[in-house]
């Protein structure tokens, strides 16, 4: 009995996963109907199922794949042409499969799902085709041969399950050796006539049992039933079918190969694995430094391969918990059909990036918001076709789904180009709900406003359906993104679409972080919250100021407020208000800065999870262990940004006033990085900027005649602003490491090496003389001193003509990034 | 007779014992992360292998003044149900092997924060040993314990 057990749960396995592929296909037949290949592939699976069980005597499941497959051979031979409502028919077949497949796994029995109704539907289907096409029954052969065909067909599809039953079972030895020599002239596939004599009466005496232990031995999928019924006189006739392997089976065998070349592994020993990987992580760089301090060069080579292996390591593991975006996707495109269908609209999905890969427990996290996104991206996003033609568009909206890597996180992105948000209309509901003032939204930023639909309750439906606009949702799928440390934003346009883009951690283990100090301790702040971060001196403007009791900074003309990471925690207050960072964050779509007394550096650390007796503090999502060892606290950051908006009133009030003033004056103020390349100093315009870093010498490599760098699995090719400007650099000859600039645009990147970085102004610059040196935009006087101005683009196409080729033209140099300006 | 073995250590100079059983490893660290707001008598965290691990200032929990973190502690690493912890303690003793017979509920006279932590008292050759209840003294989420 239990090896009847056995047999039905493979069943069910391959069922489902045969089922979650036919309603792939059977979306994209639609799209290109005539397609044969899609047809087969679909008549395949409905007949595979069919034919176990009826072997297994199901017979409601029978009957249904039986009525299914009928109709499923006229559309594959042209008898009867596809149409929506045949696919709806056929789809409607798969849920009943569906249903019954879940009976079976409940009970063991089929019960009493009702499939009268759907063999009823396809039958209609069919009689209905036999009138449209009737031209096309000229060949009344078609379907009665593919039946006819089929049994071998089915039989392969059950090859797993049915060798158990058969008669294998009672003679396993014989069975096992026949296997072996047999199996070995099966690999052979030139069967030389030699090795098929010496195999005949091995294969004679394995008898049946030894000839189906060759389908299962070779993987290579036989008819076990057709062996069976013709009990095969010599070894060729096993190999016959085995070799010659016909396009039908074709897809069925390269499944089968790929479950011989995986195995299945528990999340929790590859947890383990990943924990022991962090620990070593951790190790090595203890090691590391202990290496770099000693003088023996035999240590520092082990060291370095240690260090390498240890990093391949550390990838290796992570890699094996990786799962394709496509895993989720695929159930997609099913979703957009019956919804878009049920709201009549016309929804084309666009999948870019499917092969993007993400850690199989955070894959399941953005299960349920991806599709909530996607839901409501076909309900509200795109018009219905009537107004989409009306507004100039195609009738068909695009819904493109799109997965990339960036800067050590993954962005999938749900973009529709529909009708667009309007912020004017956010703005009112917001007033009219009382979540904000009429003030309040006036100094509220566009982005900052189109944000409030993540708000719990929030929804500008003009009628709910039963799809959405409950106002239940957005901020389901804001707070399930935070849990697992990733975050939410909406971009949109009226008129052109909106884009849902969710920024998810590549593992939940280990994330980027940002380390600063505070106090004595070190803390760590997950990156994806990080914005900026500012060095307050003190001087020009770079204060702290007080409005109502509430710290601030003025961040580009807008007040910023600030939390202190001190006060906050509770210790003794240490930091004055010169000489500290600011780090600007987002979280829960607020935007504040946290006042820190030293940023230390961005590293990858490994998340540990926090005693649940720290929980009611409410302040720190987790633990961490840094390079050397110590144990540091990770901040919750939408719990910080909760209390910098306890007092929020006073920080507006102070904003209006600011505005009030500085109303009319409209020099648009310019932030442009200082560096100095020998004694000259050189501004580059702050938006262009996206990292700042310090590459020690060894790091610079030849290519060519130019110089790389490898940063973040990219190269960077490298210019030096002394070579361009023809400044002697002494600071290069000495130097251990080099301060760079990293430039990126449209996912290529420069490495703008300069001899030091001197500082961050925010300055209206209008004293520009052009002295045409090349390269440079000019020069102004900022600081009392004269600064060139360096033309970026121009810099670079000197040091990679490629650069401009590969990035669009149409750019200006307004990409927003997300900039780090480190120490 | 029943009897059961004790991990011993002082706090005090008082001799504590905490069934073996639960009782992980004993071990001397000196670097602690400190946990602000986290209630008093958390002395910190640490890594133990790669496990972060809260150390719970037993002084504290006792309802001494806690201890000051120059130079290493003493660690007394118990398992509970969910999770591993540290016991700071003063001195490590013995495993020592007891009859109940030498078991006695506390005192009456004894009172304050640590007559909760105690399930009873052993009388040896030369001195008492306080059994200590392991859940109750890693317990820090108490409105006693977080009383800053």
């Amino acid at each position: 009995m239990d090896e009847l057990g056995d047999i039905v749960q493979e069943f069910l396995v391959e069922s489902h996963e045969n089922l979650d592929q036919l309603d792939r296909d059977l979306v994209a037949l639609e799209q290109q109907p005539g397609s044969r290949e899609l047809l087969s592939s679909i008549f395949r699976t409905i007949h595979t199922i069919k034919g176990t069980s009826g072997f297994l005597a199901f017979n409601r499941l029978e009957r249904v794949t039986h009525v299914g497959e009928n109709l499923l051979a006229r559309l594959r031979d042209g008898t009867q042409v596809m149409t929506p409502e045949t696919t709806d028919t056929l789809l409607r077949m798969v849920d009943v499969v569906r249903t019954l497949l879940a009976a079976i796994e409940e009970t063991g029995a089929e019960g009493e799902v009702d499939v009268e109704g759907v063999i009823a539907a396809v039958t209609s289907c069919i009689d209905s085709g036999d009138g449209a096409g009737a031209k096309a029954v000229a060949a009344p052969g078609g379907p009665a041969s593919p039946t006819a065909a089929s049994p071998a067909a089915a039989s392969a599809g059950a090859a797993a399950t049915a060798p158990a039953a058969g008669p294998a079972i009672t003679e396993p030895p014989a069975a096992v050796v026949g296997a072996a020599v047999v199996g070995a002239a099966v690999v052979g596939a030139g069967a030389a006539p030699e090795a098929g004599a010496e195999t005949t009466p091995e294969a004679s005496a394995g008898g049946p049992a030894a000839i189906e232990a060759v389908a299962q031995a070779s993987s290579v999928e036989v008819s076990p039933l057709e062996a069976v019924a013709e009990p095969a006189p010599d070894a060729p006739v096993a190999t016959a079918p085995a070799g010659s392997v016909d396009d039908e089976h074709g897809p069925g065998q390269a499944r089968r190969s790929i479950a011989d070349s995986s195995i299945r592994v528990d999340v929790d020993l590859l947890d383990k694995l990943m924990n022991l990987v962090g620990e070593l992580v951790l190790t090595r760089n203890q090691m590391l430094r202990a290496v770099n301090a000693s003088s023996d060069a035999t240590l520092a080579r082990t060291g370095q391969r240690l260090n390498l292996i240890t990093s391949e390591l550390q990838e290796g593991v992570m890699k094996t918990r990786m799962q394709a975006i496509d895993h989720l996707w695929s159930k997609l495109p099913r979703v957009v059909r019956d919804l878009s269908s049920s709201v009549g609209k016309q929804v084309r999905l666009a999948m870019e990036g499917r092969e993007t890969e993400l850690d199989r427990s955070l894959l399941e996290a953005v299960k349920d918001p991806l599709t909530h996104l996607v839901r409501n991206a076909v309900d509200h996003g795109i018009e219905a076709p009537a107004d989409r033609v009306a507004a100039g568009k195609a009738a068909e909206g695009v819904l493109t789904l799109r997965a990339y890597h960036e800067g050590g996180h993954v962005i999938v992105e749900v973009a529709d180009d529909g009708k667009g948000m309007d912020p004017d209309r956010i703005a009112a509901v917001a007033v009219k709900r009382g979540l904000l003032t009429r003030d309040q939204v006036a100094h509220m930023e566009r982005r900052e406003i189109l944000n409030l639909v993540f708000k719990p309750g929030f929804s500008t439906a003009d009628k709910v359906t039963n799809v959405s606009g409950r106002g239940v949702g957005m901020d389901v799928v804001k707070t399930n993104i935070e849990r697992i440390g990733g975050a939410v934003d909406v971009e949109s346009t009226q008129g052109e679409g909106t884009t849902w883009r969710l920024t998810i951690p590549l593992t939940l283990a280990i994330i980027q972080a940002l380390t600063v100090e505070c106090g004595t301790e070190r803390y760590a702040i997950p990156q994806v919250a990080v914005h900026e971060l500012v060095y307050l001196d003190g001087q020009n403007g770079r204060v702290i100021e007080h409005a109502m009791g509430a710290q601030v900074y003025r961040l580009r003309g807008k007040l910023l407020p600030l939390v202190r990471l001190d006060e906050t925690l509770g210790l003794p207050a240490r930091s004055g208000d010169r000489d500290v960072y600011v780090a600007v964050l987002q979280a829960d779509g607020r935007r504040f800065g946290l006042v820190v007394d030293r940023v230390l550096n961005t590293e990858e650390v490994v998340v540990k999870a926090l005693s649940s007796r720290f929980k009611e503090i409410g302040m720190y999502a987790g633990a961490t262990l840094l390079g050397d060892g110590r144990v540091a606290l990770i901040l919750d950051v939408p719990a910080l940004a909760r209390r910098a908006h306890l007092n929020v009133g006073a920080v507006e009030r102070a904003q209006a006033e600011i505005d009030a003033q500085t109303r009319g004056a409209g020099d648009a103020v310019d932030r442009l990085l200082i560096a100095g390349v020998g004694d000259r100093r050189v501004a580059i315009p702050l938006d262009m900027v996206t990292r700042l870093e310090e590459f020690p010498l060894e790091r610079f490599e030849r290519v060519g005649a130019r110089e790389v760098v490898q940063y973040r699995d990219q190269i960077l090719p490298v210019l030096r602003l002394a070579q361009l400007l023809g400044v002697y650099s002494a600071a290069e000859d000495e130097a251990t490491s080099v301060p760079v600039v990293v430039y990126t645009e449209r996912g290529r990147s420069v490495a703008l090496a300069v001899d030091r970085i001197v500082d961050i102004v925010e300055d209206v610059v209008d004293a520009k003389r052009d002295f045409g040196d090349d390269g440079l935009m000019g020069s102004a006087v900022i600081q009392q001193r004269v600064t060139e101005l360096l033309d970026v683009r121009r810099a670079i196409m000197a040091a990679d003509p490629r650069f401009d080729a590969d990035a669009d033209t149409d750019a200006g140099y307004d990409i927003e990034q997300t900039m780090m300006v480190g120490a | 007779m029943a009897s059961r073995q004790y991990a011993t250590f002082e706090v005090a100079d008082q001799l504590f014992g905490l069934d073996v059983a639960n009782v992980q490893e004993v071990l001397s660290f000196h670097e602690y992360t400190p946990v602000p707001l986290a209630p008093r008598s958390v002395g910190g965290l640490f890594n133990l292998r790669g496990q972060v691990i809260a150390a719970v200032d037993l002084r504290v929990q006792l309802g001494l003044p806690p201890r000051d973190f120059e130079g290493p502690a003493m660690n007394v690493i118990v398992r509970t149900e969910e999770e591993s912890v540290s016991l700071l303690v003063d001195r490590i003793g013995e495993v020592v092997e007891l009859d109940d017979e030498a078991f006695e509920p506390p005192p009456d006279t004894l009172t304050g924060p640590s007559r909760d932590l105690i399930t009873g008292a052993f009388k040896l050759d030369t001195r008492l040993m306080l059994a200590l209840d392991t859940a109750r003294a890693v317990q820090t989420s108490t409105a006693d314990g977080n009383d800053e």
